[in-house]
């Protein structure tokens, strides 16, 4: 059990590692490449990169935020 | 006049409608063995397909009281549904192989069917038809199920999917009056019949769940059995979005509809614990880009709703499959009941990377050739705020399909599972291959769009492979992706707790009922006591009656009865003697 969690713990921090990697290539593609975007706002250097980062924890934050409103427990439909 | 009526019904056929032969096989399905059951269906599936040879065109008529219905109508846009529902059916087919049952083969095999044929009508009169027909043979697939949780889902999504229909009838009736004929074409909101086309257009929302039209999918989908929710996923809501795409195309409303539709059921996804519900939220946010699409209603845009709409129905079928797999193997699909599946079911896990992927729009995956397209029309449209909202809705699925759905079911953490569960191996064949398939297909359209491009409605000359796309397209998702590393590993992201969303289906099981009854109970009241006023003055009138009846009239020997009938048999010759007196 505990060999699994560390198999785990080890898959985890080759995919940070393989992410971080692939981000730091896009940063540089970023000078590199002439990127355009379908709208003027996306010309801007970047920007898909923070809109994305931003965009992720907006939505987790605000699902954290709506389970105060539309959480019920798991029975809540059955009577 | 029978003779006139005869000789207004006639048929005009040059080819049976594709997707009939289909439930005419389901029929037969009780009476033949397993296996050889299985060959029948892939046979039946291939007899339709062949059909679809018939080309563009009319080719099968029934003219019925001066009416035309166009039973088989096939064009451009009606080419890449019918194949699409083929090749689903026929994995649903592969994917349900080990099923020995032909209770939920034929329900599956009869709705794939009609599905098919709804694409192929002419008219408002076949496509209500059959836009009936698939909900009446769906709603079998999530009975299947056999728990009370799903008899309710069943019913309550047969009562939605018949008010779907009802209100396409009487749309089409209110157009039909108003001289437009039951053509089934683009529709026009100012012309003759409005209320017709408003009609059709909210009947057409309801099976594309538009937002608060939308609970049916989400409440009845994970209900079904681990192979009726895959087969569920593919028909209903892309036939919904052919119809939008041919009777709605460039209507802006739908571009505002669709943009919510892809926003919305982002939150509630992000929070569900079944997997199979954030499916199903998932399946509601693709269907948003396909509407915005069909409401811009460009060729480009159009070709965008159309290539979403095949490669969706592969790549949600896939993950829809690889969730299946999961539940037959496990028995549950509770985001928190599961967990380090990677290692007792990889290739499972592989082919929901895929799915995963594709869904997510990553290059080289078929979701990423097919959205670009959508994305570029809506740019070319210089409507900032909805390419705004798509762009954050594509972060959006990344956060429920592309990460929440692979890592809550194979990662995550480790969950013991009892020693018998992984037995029989990972899944059943039939499951593996019909994965197999569509994460070659997913792939496979993804590496080389051509052929997907070639049987678009409209010529196009697209290449989204290019690198400033590209970069564009990997940035979003990496630093998203990266977001989600950063807030699980500081601990920030929320648990998955056992737990119900409400969605928009609380209004009619909950906020409805809560609010019906006491009205209820108060018209109740006042029926009741108008009755007992009614009965009171019966009474009185039946005593009379019984007195008369009882009381000698003319003497001891003729008893009342027998003059009460002789008196109403005079008032009747009476009243004949005066109707018909000339």
């Amino acid at each position: 059990m505990v060999s699994d969690d560390n198999a785990l713990k080890k898959l985890g921090s080759g995919f940070t590692r393989v992410l971080l990697a692939i981000a730091v290539v896009l940063v540089v593609l970023e000078f590199i490449v002439h990127r355009h975007g379908e709208v003027a706002l996306e010309d801007i250097p970047l920007f898909p990169a923070i809109y994305g980062f931003l965009a992720f924890v907006l939505i987790v934050y605000a699902g954290r935020a709506l389970r105060l409103v539309i959480m019920r427990r798991e029975d809540f439909y059955d009577d | 006049m029978t003779s006139a009526m005869i000789s207004t019904v006639s048929f005009q056929l040059d080819a049976l409608p594709p997707g009939l032969v289909m439930i005419v096989a389901a029929i037969a399905l009780p009476w033949i063995p397993h296996v050889a059951r299985q060959i029948w269906m892939l046979a039946a599936i291939a007899l339709s397909a062949s059909s679809l040879m018939a080309g563009a065109g009319v080719h099968a008529v029934w003219h019925v009281l001066g009416h035309d219905l166009l039973i088989y109508r096939s064009d451009a846009l009606t080419f890449p549904f019918a194949l699409i529902f083929h090749i689903a059916a026929a994995l649903n087919v592969i994917y349900s192989w080990h099923d020995r049952k032909w209770s939920e083969h034929m329900p599956s095999l009869a709705y794939a069917g009609a599905a098919i044929a709804a694409v192929h009508a002419g008219d408002l009169i076949t496509l209500f038809f059959w836009w009936e027909a698939t909900a009446i043979t769906s709603v079998f697939l999530i009975l299947a199920a056999g728990t009370d949780r799903a008899r309710s889902a069943a019913m309550r999504y047969l009562l939605v999917q018949v008010a779907s229909g009802v209100l396409l009838l009487a749309g089409a009736a209110v157009l039909a009056s108003a001289g437009n004929g039951i053509g089934f074409d683009k529709f026009d909101f100012d012309g003759p019949g409005a209320a017709g086309v408003w009609m059709i257009f909210i009947a057409f929302g309801i099976k594309a769940a538009f937002p608060f039209l939308n609970g049916w999918l989400q409440d009845a989908y994970p209900e079904a059995t681990a192979t009726g929710t895959v087969a569920l996923s593919a028909f209903t809501t892309k036939l919904a979005i052919y119809a939008l795409a041919r009777g709605f195309p460039g209507t802006d409303m739908l571009i505002w509809i669709g943009a919510l539709m892809t926003a919305l059921p982002v939150f509630f996804a992000v929070i569900e614990n079944d997997l199979r519900r954030v499916l199903a939220f998932s399946l509601n946010n693709q269907l948003g880009f396909m509407v915005v699409a069909v409401g811009i209603g460009t060729p480009l845009a159009l070709n965008g709703a159309v290539a979403h709409a095949f490669v969706h129905i592969i790549y949600k079928a896939l993950l829809f499959m690889s969730m299946g797999a999961v539940l037959h193997r496990v028995g549950t699909i509770k985001a928190s009941a599961l967990g380090g599946l990677y290692k007792h079911m990889p290739f499972t896990m592989v082919c929901c990377i895929i799915g995963a992927m594709s869904i997510s729009a990553f290059p080289l995956f078929s979701g990423f050739v097919a959205k670009s397209l959508t994305m570029s029309a809506l740019g070319d449209t210089g409507i900032v705020w909805a390419y705004l909202v798509l762009l954050f809705a594509s972060a959006g699925v990344l956060e429920h399909s592309g990460i929440k759905i692979p890592y809550f079911a194979f990662f995550a953490h480790n969950t013991s599972y009892e020693k018998t569960t992984f037995a029989e191996g990972e899944a059943p064949v039939g499951m593996r291959i019909a994965m197999g398939i569509a994460a070659l297909l997913c792939v496979g359209i993804g590496v080389y769009p051509d052929p997907l491009y070639s049987i678009l409605p409209y010529e196009i000359d697209y290449h989204p492979y290019d690198a400033s796309h590209v970069v564009g397209q990997m940035q979003l998702l990496i630093f998203a992706t990266l977001a989600f590393v950063a807030l699980i590993r500081f601990g920030l992201y929320p648990p998955e707790i056992p737990s119900v969303v409400l969605n928009s289906d609380w209004f009619y099981r909950r906020l409805a009922p809560a609010v019906g009854r006491p009205v209820l109970a108060g018209v109740m009241m006042v029926w009741k006591s108008f009755i007992k006023v009614v009965t009171g003055y019966c009474d009185a009138i039946w005593a009379l009656i019984e007195r008369v009846m009882h009381a000698p009239i003319t003497g001891p020997t003729v008893p009342g009865r027998a003059v009460m009938v002789q008196t109403a048999l005079l008032a009747l010759i009476l009243a004949i003697g005066y109707a018909f007196a000339p």
